[in-house]
């Protein structure tokens, strides 16, 4: 059991990336990575994976729409979202089959059911072996709670990837933190990928799947493809 | 004493927890366990006890959207009922609450909300944590573990119970202990079991100082409207061709299918009960010979077995105790249901028992699958042998 980001050069330099990996994603405000976080989750509903994604920062609608607007055609019952947004806004809106409602990034023991409760679902009614946990972002996450606070959600929730041989995307903000908590965090990922701006735009490169960081590339994303150049 | 309101759990503590005395629901990541302290507020506003609940990760207007979800109305119990809002003072939100802590991450702001509203209370009633670990979380885990220590004497003073919800992330293995051990007079374990995802839950009691505590696992589900009850993943529901086993199924179930093919199982019955506190998934068999291969395959991991009888029908008998060899009953709980009781010619239990050819203690029960006759009764009995077993 393996996974492939969906990103083609990252993915023919990483080569596969083992189940059970953990991987931190950072970068710079409006570099697109709700975008990429998305199209890692859709490169895995397209490899038959189960997709759980955890919404901090917009309605859990808003991230089906996305998939809706690039007309992917999704199978809607390998998604699960984790919606920690709606409630806060004051919609008393009630469990769907693919948005449960958690009632706000501060509520860490109820996210962490809704997450288990989706894993459960794909693992025993549906019989799916490969599962993504995509989070977006931490850093939401961290403005509610203090570093310790998620620093053991995180390890509990690291450590169930692992036994479930999934893949978990975990989305920080560059520049939202400090570097004590970055270094923090860092020792619960197995690599990450990196984010930053360069001279024409952003640049991504992928760090600790191999011996040394892949090259930065600049990228664009279009729709649901991202494009890498260089 | 005030009953948790948790099916099986007060059996196992021999009636609830008594006024005056404190307790930890300790929960496992990921395992639905705030809702046993909400279910133990409301059954206890319920049964007339004021309730208090002390929020810390929710907003108050979201907690009462809550407690309707899963059917319980606290506007019902008016003054019986109040929040503590430890959480808007996090986000900076306005609060309407009678107990309003000024700085949630600070003890002494939230020890003096609680020992206000203890002291309001008229009489003897119950404070209820929505989760401790939040507390601990913003205010660090020797504050709140002595915090801890001042509620539970102050409680004990007013004769009020403490219920607390506790999610057991990685906190120091000191901290873990002492919530586990030391710090009230019982502790239930709300676990999963745990593989590659977590597949099942259960509770039990780890310790009740007041009482020699039943050491016994109860697996549960979660229902909305409903809350926690135990739960039976797993009773077959076999017998003799045309028993009225699908019947059995469809009487017990809120929502049931079956697999038939011109009024005859081909595949199997599936329904589930919610009753009493009690949910289970039920698995009826086809009752005709030539479906053995299939009988055999859906009869595995049963937890419990009724074995359904036409009571008019002695000739039947003997391949009712055949199918329960091939579905391998035998030593599992097992209910005879002496069906079709409102029929001419039913045999009485005793003529059943005595043509039977079974072991003297079987529990036999009349039952009329077409009304509903008797088949709640049987489904309690068979729940209560399951329950001793497990
Ligand atoms: N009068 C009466 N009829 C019943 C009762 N229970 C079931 N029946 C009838 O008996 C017939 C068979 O019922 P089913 O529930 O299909 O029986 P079954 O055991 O599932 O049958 P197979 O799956 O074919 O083995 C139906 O016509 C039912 O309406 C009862 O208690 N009294
Ligand atoms: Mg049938």
């Amino acid at each position: 059991m393996t996974y492939k980001l969906g990103i083609s050069r990252l993915d023919e330099l990483i080569g596969d990336i083992k189940s059970g990996t953990n991987i931190m994603m950072i970068g710079p405000p409006i570099s697109g990575k709700d975008d990429i976080t998305n199209i890692i989750a859709y490169q895995g509903l397209l490899d038959a994976n189960a997709a759980v994604i955890v919404s901090t920062r917009e309605p859990g609608n808003n991230v089906l729409e996305w998939f809706e607007r690039y007309n992917l055609d999704v199978p809607m019952d390998r998604i699960g979202i984790v919606d920690c947004v709606t409630r806060t806004l004051g919609f008393g809106a009630p469990d769907t089959d693919n948005i449960k409602m958690a009632s706000s990034p501060v509520d860490l023991t109820g996210i962490g059911v809704k997450i288990s409760q989706f894993f459960e679902h794909f693992w025993m009614e549906m019989h799916l072996r490969e599962t993504r946990l995509c989070i977006n972002s931490l850093s939401t996450i961290l403005m509610y709670s203090n570093l310790q606070t998620v620093f053991r959600f995180l390890h509990v929730f690291t450590g169930r990837i692992k036994a479930a041989n999934a893949l978990g995307i975990y989305v920080i903000e560059e520049g939202m933190h400090d570097e004590r908590t970055i270094v923090t965090l860092k020792q619960l990922f197995d690599g990450m990928i990196e984010i930053r701006e360069g001279e024409e735009g952003y640049q991504m490169r992928a760090v600790g799947f191999t011996p040394k960081p892949t090259p930065w590339f600049d990228y664009e994303i279009d729709g649901a493809n991202i494009v890498l150049r260089g | 004493m005030m009953e948790t309101g948790i099916p099986k759990l007060d059996d196992y503590l021999h009636g609830g927890v008594p006024m005056g005395k404190t307790l930890v629901y300790y929960a496992y990541p990921g395992v639905e366990g705030t809702v046993f302290g909400m279910q133990s507020l409301c059954h206890a506003m319920s049964n007339g006890v004021s309730g208090v609940y002390v929020a810390s990760s929710t907003e108050p207007h979201r907690i009462r959207e809550q407690f309707n979800e899963f059917g319980w109305d606290a506007e019902e119990y008016g003054d019986q009922f109040a929040i503590i809002d430890a959480f808007s003072g996090l986000i900076g939100a306005d609060s309407h609450e009678r107990y309003v802590v000024a700085d949630p991450e600070d003890t002494r702001s939230l020890t003096q909300c609680i020992k206000n509203a203890m002291e309001d209370l008229r009489e003897p009633g119950v404070i209820v944590f929505e989760s401790l670990s939040t507390v601990m979380d913003l205010c660090g885990e020797s504050e709140t573990l002595d915090a801890i220590e001042e509620w539970n004497q102050y409680a004990m003073l007013y004769d009020h119970a403490m219920i607390y919800n506790f999610t057991a992330w990685p906190y120091s293995d000191d901290t873990l202990l002492s919530i586990k051990e030391d710090v009230c007079d019982s502790t239930i374990s709300v676990g999963g079991i745990a593989g590659e995802v977590i597949f099942g839950q259960y509770f039990g009691v780890l310790k009740a100082n007041w009482t020699d505590v039943i050491r016994k696992c109860v697996l549960f589900k979660v229902l909305k409207p409903g809350g926690v009850r135990a739960y039976i993943p797993k009773i077959l529901v076999t017998g003799p061709f045309d028993a009225g086993k699908s019947t059995f199924v469809h009487a017990l179930s809120t929502r049931a299918v079956s697999v038939d093919r011109l009024g005859t199982t081909i595949a199997l019955d599936h329904g589930h009960v919610d009753h009493k506190g009690f949910a289970a998934d039920i698995f009826g068999t086809p009752g005709q010979a030539r479906f053995d291969p299939i009988i055999k395959l859906i009869s595995g991991e049963a937890m419990g077995v009724f074995l359904v009888l036409d009571s008019t029908r002695a000739e039947d008998f003997a391949r009712g105790r055949q199918m329960l060899e091939i579905t391998r009953s035998f030593g599992l709980p097992v209910v005879i249901i002496a069906n079709k009781q409102d029929c001419d010619g039913t045999l009485t239990l005793e003529d059943i028992r005595g043509k039977l050819d079974m072991p003297e203690n079987m529990v036999i029960m009349p039952a009329v699958a077409t009304t509903g006759e008797g088949v709640f009764e049987a489904f309690e009995t068979l729940i209560d042998m399951v329950m001793e077993v497990g």
